[in-house]
């Protein structure tokens, strides 16, 4: 139990990542590589996925205004944003990669355009939360022992 | 890894894993008729699974342990990889950091590259990478295609070694880890299939 009423705000901020959704257990997975020697880990990580993957959004924007729609272009640009995506347990972010490539295969037009609208929502979405836990954690300063729940 | 002895020449080759998300029949096929590389696994690769591979990979019988276990290091592990230099080659650089990440905590000295081109500069021989860990899909150049010029150096080698012709330098391992993959059948994949290279090792 954190004492420290920081620490505590951080711990809450990081259970409703993982409750609400947006993160999975590879997000775990970066934590555990976090230590002394690295101790901004999984926040240097994320910044790389979001610099990544921010120029395969562009590309998948740039493919959506040519018509028609190459599906095999677009498909493969999601193969690439969703394997980003999974090294940091972008949960959401994930599964609307996972339909938006359903539809290329299907030839949806229509349903790339929605999933791809969603997709970049809950992106900015996750950016957005990941952004303040960062933060937070770094005002809460360095935790003493290695804090998996007991 | 496999080594070569003869008139104190010495071969030194790494372990080349490939990483697929997924891995289609056409490329397992493509793979496996050209026998590229040691093994395939699937990505994302979890930390604790690159612990579990690399356990397998050096051969220590250990019973699988709780991924957390794992990272907070097994010091047999860490021993047989400290100071070991270890290749991961991926164009995701996020996941690249993660991977690297993880077998840095078992003391390994990580190299990454971005790509098969880049990766294989540092690839010649002699060679001083202990294992090399490669995503299957990059553009330019994927990890069939990388690996490919390791392995007609390898065949070379053997060559030398036998004064002719190693039928087996094609036909190596190739390991099929069919999804949706669970840890433990990974592992047990991993841990028959060193145990038959073991065997084609010569010293």
């Amino acid at each position: 139990m954190e004492r420290n009423p920081m620490r505590r705000q951080l711990a809450i901020m990081r259970q409703s990542l993982f409750d609400q959704g947006h993160v999975d257990e590879q997000f775990v997975q970066l934590e555990e590589l976090q230590d002394d020697a690295n101790p901004n880990f999984v926040e240097e990580v994320v910044t790389l996925y979001y610099r990544d993957s921010a120029r395969i959004i562009l590309n998948i924007e740039q493919a959506l205004e040519r018509k028609p729609f190459d599906f095999r272009k677009l498909d493969a640009y999601m193969h690439q944003f969703k394997g980003s995506s999974s090294s940091i347990g972008a949960k959401k972010v994930k599964a609307e990669s996972t339909l938006f490539r359903e539809y290329c295969k299907s030839g949806n037009g229509e349903g790339c355009m929605r999933s791809f609208h969603q997709l970049k929502k809950e992106y900015a979405t996750l950016r957005k939360k990941l952004g303040a836990y960062f933060q937070l954690a770094r005002q809460a300063g360095p935790v003493e022992t290695a804090s998996r729940p007991k | 890894m496999l080594e070569g002895k003869q008139d104190g020449h010495v071969f030194k080759l790494p372990k080349v894993i490939l990483l697929a998300k997924n891995i289609t029949n056409v490329e397992l096929e493509k793979a496996k008729a050209a026998g590229f590389a040691d093994t395939v696994i699937m990505k994302p690769m979890r930390a604790s699974m690159a612990a579990a591979c690399l356990q397998q990979v050096l051969g220590i019988g250990k019973k699988r342990q709780a991924g957390k276990d794992m990272l907070n290091g097994s010091p047999v592990l860490q021993g047989l990889l400290c100071g070991k230099k270890i290749l991961v080659v991926d164009d995701n650089m996020a996941h690249q950091r993660v991977f690297a990440g993880a077998l840095k905590k078992f003391g390994a000295a990580v190299e990454c590259r971005e790509s098969g081109k880049a990766a294989l500069k540092l690839l010649q021989l002699p060679c001083c990478f202990y294992a090399c860990f490669m995503d299957i899909q990059m553009p330019e150049m994927d990890g069939f295609e990388a690996t490919h010029p390791i392995r007609m150096m390898e065949s070379k080698a053997n060559e030398q070694m036998n004064g002719g012709m190693d039928e087996d330098s094609g036909r190596k391992g190739w390991m099929d880890v069919s999804k949706p993959f669970e840890e433990e059948n990974l592992y047990q994949a991993v841990a028959k299939f060193f145990k038959s290279t073991r065997s084609n090792c010569f010293t």
